[in-house]
This record gives structure tokens, sequence and C-alpha cells, in this order.
């Protein structure tokens, strides 16, 4: 009887799952989920698995590796909803000068920092100082490039001013980027986190794991829920799936497509955020055939993107022509019709370039070893070349080889992700194949000047709406004309999966993990 | 070269008799015969079908598909040609230089055994798979970078066995015979102590064999072996393990193929042993055991 009952229940429940997994699938949850959920929610010790370990507790350390702690330990000034709109965070307010040359920030007065000192705008200004230094300021010292300076009228504001007039959207890109750091904490912040976070560090074992508690003074009513986070690192994505189906885990962050999927047909949830990553086919134009527009155009047409996201990435993404997610205002449909998988136009393109068949075969394919969805990538791109007659090999590097190459741009041609998807266009310029200057890859001056100029011309079209969308247009026509890199499509960073009994399930809009609305049904 | 032939034939004969060598070679015989034949045999082991990717065994493809819709089958048929070739280079690179190393310590003894066996055990030192991995890294990913590497790592074993057979024979009468009629030293080596020691270098040209399977594998398995889109058992299995859920034949039967064939080795280096050897068997041990009670 206790059986039959048993059996009745889980069945039950997994109507519920099957349910609401489409809501789950659907869309990212806003940061702040539903009050009433949130108050039916318990708290307790969350228990996640990650699959590599920090690099270190500096928010401006914006690496993949480091994004299931930035916003647990600290608090950016605005924050994003999933649509991208700016909503406040530590900041109250922000007003954007008419001349778009300056924006004044108003900071909340009821936040103190881990040592329980209160925020101030020193600390920000000591923040922003970090930033804008080359050799401190890491994954943010690009988006500080627009800064010229700043000043504090009080304590509570801070009024940051830039070198020539910023589209709004690029204002606020900064400030969400700004995530202030206590200012006596500066110098140790890789090694001792100092930040208004939901969490402070309790303990850490190098290599194995950390655990985080609550912080009593947080400033967020009714946050965090659980009181405690305890972060587990495992080596195998397969081996993380294995503890969560078993119950030693309640969470995984950060793990494959193809298990998300597997588990979530399993019952479990899986939440995707609107902060993808894109996988590009960066190729070195100032190398061998690359070096032929018509060559590397071919590619536009020779990617079968959707077999791509359906092999590599279990189907979880979308296909893109285009460096950008939905969440990002030059996003256009459009391109992918365009540049549907088409090989007789690829050939078409191939021999329009006039190069010998040994020259069209006469380079290597840069694979990440370690990276399984890259492998599977480069072997349909090697096999839809061999189709059409050009024979080349893959470069199968691991780990640390393989990133020193890309880093270097030492390659002829790879896969590898691109970030920034869903910010302001110009951001996507933070990464290596598509910075417009000190490019590691093309190195300077930069061989294709119409996409310097278009990634310009973003910049500083700040106004009317039309000028806007012209340049946006202007400049997705150039990354498919350049084609020195070909978007293929989009995947989740930052993937969770989660046993059914949690809620509150949240990412930002950057896909780093929020733990502090989750909590237990 | 009759005489040869007649001791192979004598030798196959005893492998023959025993069942478990039998269905060994047997199975090694189909294995290698798949291997060289490969081309001629029905199966496109790179062909990509995308939609037909992850598909379970079937009449068309007997050992299911892989993630790109590749046939199992061919991919692990032509796997057996890189294990195979693999296996066969690194142990003829043992061979050569494992040889006449164990040759020349164990005849001249003195100063040159104590540094060639120095060598030799800084070599023993390493462990194979760290060592091979590491002339990897040096010379590049490709079949020829692991041949090399595995067959450094096995160099060790041929020395000290051909040393330990040259020492039980230096001393012998036969030797001591052409030394004395003024045979050179290269002349006693070579021709007559060598052919008095090939019995247990050839065990271990079996024995290797399955090592060099297995490290080739494990090299491959830990994704520094030949590169993809080369089939490779190892490979097969490191891939193949990321989708036990949803596709288990996937990493199962390769594994199982490979399994099989070092088994096979190891039961034939076995046999060859106790033949070569003129050692009795376990089960006629066993066997005369029980009739005595």
């Amino acid at each position: 009887m206790k059986t039959q009952f048993l059996r009745t229940l889980r069945r039950l429940g997994f109507l519920f799952l099957a349910a609401t997994a489409p809501v789950a699938i659907g869309g990212a949850s806003f940061i702040a989920p539903a009050q009433a959920e949130e108050a039916a929610l318990k708290g307790g010790t969350l228990r996640v698995a990650v699959l590599s370990d920090l690099t270190n507790f500096d928010p401006h350390q914006f690496s993949t590796v480091n994004f299931h702690l930035i916003k647990n330990l600290y608090d950016s000034l605005i924050e994003y909803s999933p649509e991208g709109e700016a909503v406040p965070s530590l900041a109250t307010a922000w007003a954007i000068a008419p001349d778009n040359q300056s924006v004044t920030v108003t900071l909340r007065d009821d936040v103190s920092f881990a040592s329980g000192a209160k925020l101030t705008s020193a600390d920000v200004a000591a923040t922003l100082a970090k930033a804008a230094d080359p050799d401190r300021g890491k994954n943010v010292y690009a988006t500080m490039s627009i800064v010229k300076d700043w000043t504090t009228p009080d304590d509570k504001t801070i009024t940051i001013n830039f070198k020539a007039p910023v589209p709004q959207r690029q204002i606020t890109d900064l400030l969400q980027f700004t995530l202030p750091i206590e200012a006596k904490g500066i110098d140790t912040v890789e090694t001792v986190p100092a930040g208004t976070g939901p969490y402070l560090l309790d303990s850490r074992a190098v290599g194995q794991g950390l655990t985080l508690k609550a912080n009593p003074n947080y400033w967020r009513k009714g946050q965090p829920i659980a009181e405690k986070v305890d972060f587990t690192i495992f080596s195998e994505d397969s081996s993380a799936s294995a503890a969560l189906e078993s119950g030693a885990i309640d969470l995984i962050y950060g793990g494959s497509s193809r298990s998300a999927v597997r588990l979530q047909d399993a019952g479990f949830q899986v939440l995707r955020g609107s902060g993808p990553l894109v996988q590009v086919f960066r190729m070195n134009s100032t190398r061998g055939p690359f070096q032929n527009a018509k060559f590397r155009q071919g590619f536009n047409y020779l990617m079968d993107r959707e077999g791509m996201l359906r092999v590599g990435y279990a189907g979880l993404g979308e296909v893109v022509a285009l460096p950008w997610a939905p969440a990002s205002p030059a996003f256009d449909a459009s391109y992918v019709e365009e540049f549907a998988y088409n090989p007789e136009k690829a050939k078409e393109l191939f021999a329009a370039s006039g190069l010998s068949p040994a020259e069209l075969s006469g380079w290597k394919l840069l694979v990440w070893g370690n990276d399984e969805p890259s492998v599977v990538l480069s072997q349909i791109l090697q096999s839809a070349l061999a189709e059409l007659g050009i024979n080349i090999e893959l470069d199968v590097r691991q780990g640390a080889e393989y990133t020193e190459a890309q880093l270097a741009g030492d390659y002829d041609a790879t896969f590898g992700a691109v970030g920034n998807v869903q910010k302001f266009p110009s951001r996507v310029a933070t990464n290596s194949i598509y910075r417009v200057v000190k490019n590691p890859v093309l190195k300077d001056p930069h061989p294709h000047p119409e996409y310097v100029d278009a990634i310009n011309r973003v910049n500083t079209t700040s106004g009317p709406e039309a000028d806007v969308k012209a340049a946006y247009d202007h400049l997705n026509r150039v990354l498919v004309e350049t084609a020195f890199a070909v978007p293929t499509n989009s995947y989740d960073t930052g993937l969770v999966v989660a046993a059914p009994n949690l809620g509150g399930l949240a990412l930002d809009i950057d896909n780093l993990f929020v733990a502090r609305t989750v909590g237990f049904q | 070269m009759s005489r040869l032939l007649r001791k192979t034939g004598s030798i196959l004969a005893r492998l023959l008799s025993r069942k478990g060598s039998a269905l060994a070679l047997l199975f090694l015989s189909a294995v290698t015969f798949a291997a060289i034949f490969a081309n001629f045999l029905p199966l496109d082991p790179f062909g990509q079908k995308l939609v037909n990717a992850l598909k379970g065994p079937s009449a068309t493809n007997w050992f299911g598909t892989d993630e790109l819709g590749r046939d199992i089958l061919a991919r692990v048929v032509y796997g057996a040609r890189t294990s195979l070739l693999t296996a066969a280079g690194a142990v003829a690179i043992a061979a050569l230089a494992g040889v006449p190393i164990g040759l020349v310590a164990g005849f001249f003894g003195g100063w040159r055994d104590a540094a060639l066996m120095r060598l030799v055990d800084v070599l023993l030192a390493l462990p194979a798979i760290l060592f091979a991995m590491a002339m990897i890294a040096v010379l590049g990913r490709s079949q020829a970078a692991a041949l090399i590497a595995v067959g450094i790592t096995g160099i060790p074993s041929f020395a000290r066995i051909t040393r330990a057979q040259v020492l039980t024979l230096r001393k012998r009468d036969f030797v001591t015979a052409v030394e004395a009629f003024g045979g050179s030293a290269t002349y006693n080596m070579f021709r007559t102590i060598l052919p008095n020691s090939w019995s247990p270098i050839f065990v271990q040209v079996v024995v290797l064999c399955s090592v060099a399977i297995l490290l080739e594998a494990a090299l491959s398995f830990l994704g520094v072996g030949v590169p993809p889109p080369t089939p490779s058992w190892g490979e097969m299995l490191r891939t193949g393990k990321s989708y036990l859920h949803e596709a288990p034949y996937y990493a199962v039967l390769p594994g199982l193929v490979l399994t099989l064939t070092i088994l096979s080795f190891d039961v034939l280096g076995r046999a060859l042993s106790d033949i070569l050897q003129g050692r009795r068997d376990v089960d006629v041990v066993a066997k005369a055991g029980e009739a005595s009670s």
C-alpha cells in the first residue's frame, strides 16, 4: 500500500515536472523571483557542483571559472533584466547627462562590505581606479577605455566622465560591470574577497571546493535564502551528473549541454541564461589562403550550423551567423537564412578565390582537444571540406598548449567561443579575434580597416534611433563580408541543472550563478 | 630455411592444440586480416551522416553509429590498423634497440654492462605513460610519435631479457669453444649466442604487443594519441564515455574488441612461453595431479 502510494506520488511529481519544464528551459528567470515563491522557499545548505576551481576572488577577473562566485561575493552598481533592461542594485539611480558625456550614480545607504564597513563612493572610485589600471584591471580594463575620469561629490554620489559622447547602453554596461571592492581590501582582493555580496567566504580547499556562508548584514531583505553554499569541484561532467542523480549534490553549475538535456529528460530542472557564448570559426586572415576574402566568405556557407548545434551541443542553443545573442541590440535573425548551409555556394566562392588546390588545402585547423564540442565541430568542417576536395589536417592540442597558441594568434584557423554577445555591440571587440587594436591574431595595423571603422561608428552613434540601427546594420554587413570570423551557434555557459526540490533558480545577464534567491521547496 | 619452417609449423601446431591459445590465435588472425584488408571491405570509417548520429546497432550498422553518424564497426576495423601498426612499429623499435643493448651488456660485462644497464634503469624508472606523453609533447601528436614513444618505453624489457639470457649462455662450452677457435666477439654475440636466445625474446615480442596496444589506447584516451578523424580504439573509448547513457554500445563495443585483443596477446604469450621454454602447462600438471590421486 505504502509502495503504491509512493509510486503515485512519484508519478504526480514527474507530471508536475513535465508541466513546468518548458517554463524552466524556455528562458532565463529574472534575478529576483516572485516574492511569493521566495517566501515559500526554505533555507539550508545548498550543495553545488562545479567543474573547475576559481582563479582568484577578484571580481575584475571575469573568467568563466570564476562565474560561480562573483555575484555571490559581490554586487554590481546596476543589473540587467534578461531582456537587457537596466534595473537598480547598489545604485538607486543613475542620471546620464544630456550630452552623453557623463553619468551620475547615487548609491544605496544601507550597504556594507564583508568587513562591516559601509559602502561609500570612495570605494567605487577605488574600484574604478583599479579597473582603469592596465596591470590590475583585468577583464574590465577594456570597458574602462571610454572613461576619462570621475569625481565623488559626496559619500553616496559618484560622477563618471567620458572621453566623448557614449551611447546609453555602453554606459549601463559599464555600471553593470562595476562591482565595488572595499578600498582597503583592493590590494589583497585576489586572495581575500572584499565585496558587498549576499555571501561571505567561510572556507576553501584549493582544488576541492569552497564554502560560503550567508552575509547577516546583506541589504536585500529576505536574502540569501540558503544559509550555506558548498561548492565541490568535479573533474568530470559525468561524475557531477551521477552525484546529482544520487542526491549527493543539489545543483550543477556549468555542466555540458548533453548532460543537461539528459538530466532534464530524467526530471531535473534546467535553467538557461541570456548570456550565452557564441562559437566562432576564427580565421587568421594574415596567413595563407585566409588572406583571400572570397575563400573566407566561402566558410559562411560551409557551416552546417544546425548539425553542429545538434551534435556539439545537444541542440541547446541557437544557430547564428553573427556574434550576437538575442538580447543584443545588434541581433538580426535574417542573417541565419541568408547564410544557411550551402556547400555549392561555398564551392563557387572557393573557385572564385583563384587559389590553387594546394593553396586551398595548405592549412591546418587548430583544435582544442579538451573541449569535446570543438573536436566535433572541427571534424564536421573537415568532412565538409573533404566533400569539396579540400583535405586538411586537424592540429589537436590540449590545455595550455592550445590556449597559448590561441591567445598568441599562432594558428591558421580554429573554433573558439566569444562572450559579451548580449551586451553593447562593440563589446565584441573585447574578444581576441574581434579586437580592433592589439589584435593577437590579426596584429596591428588591423588588416580590415572597414571593420575597425564599423566598430567606431557604433561606438560614436548615440542617436537618433535610425542612425543607431544603421550603424548596427553596417557592422553586421561588414562582419560577414570581411569574414575573418564566422559564427556558427550560441551555446550556454553557466548552464544550471538542479534537483526538482529547488526553487528561485537564477542567472544574471552574463550567466553568472546567483545563489541568493535559491532555496528548498 | 626448411628447418625454420618445420620449427614454426611445430610451434603453430602446439598452439592450436590448446583451446585457449587456438582461440586467441584465431581472434588475432581475424583482427589482423581485417586491419590489413580493411580497404577491400565495404566499410567507410570517415563518412559522416549527422542525421544518423548515435543510432544503435542495426542491420546497416552492426555496431551502431557514433556522434557524427559514422559507422562504429568501420572505425573499429580501421582502429585495429592503428593499434596493430603502432604495436608492430613500437615492438620493432624496442627490439632493435633493446636486444643489442642487452647483448653487449651481457657479453662484455664490466663498465659497458654497468653503463648500459644504468641507462636502461633510467628508462625503466620513468612511468611509461608519462614518458610517452612527454615524447609526444616534443614530437607532436601523430601516429609516428605514438609509435616512437611506445617503442622507447619497451626498450628496457628487451634489454634486460636479452642480457639475462646472454649471462646464462656466456660461460657455456659452445660459446667458449667458438672463442677458443678464434671467433670474434661480434661473431660470437650474433652467430652463437643470439640464435640461442630467441625464445624469451620472441615471447617478449608478443607480450609487448599487448602492452603497446594498451599504451597506444591509453594515449588516445587521454587525448594525446593519433589525431582525429583517424580511428583509434582509445579515442573511441574517450569519446564514447561521454555518451554512456544515450549510447552505451559506443564505448562498450570498441572496449570489448580492445580487451579481447589484449587478452589474446597475453594468452598467446603465455602459451608461447610454455612451448618455447619446454615447460609443462598448468592443465597438464593439474591433470597429472588428479590422476595420481
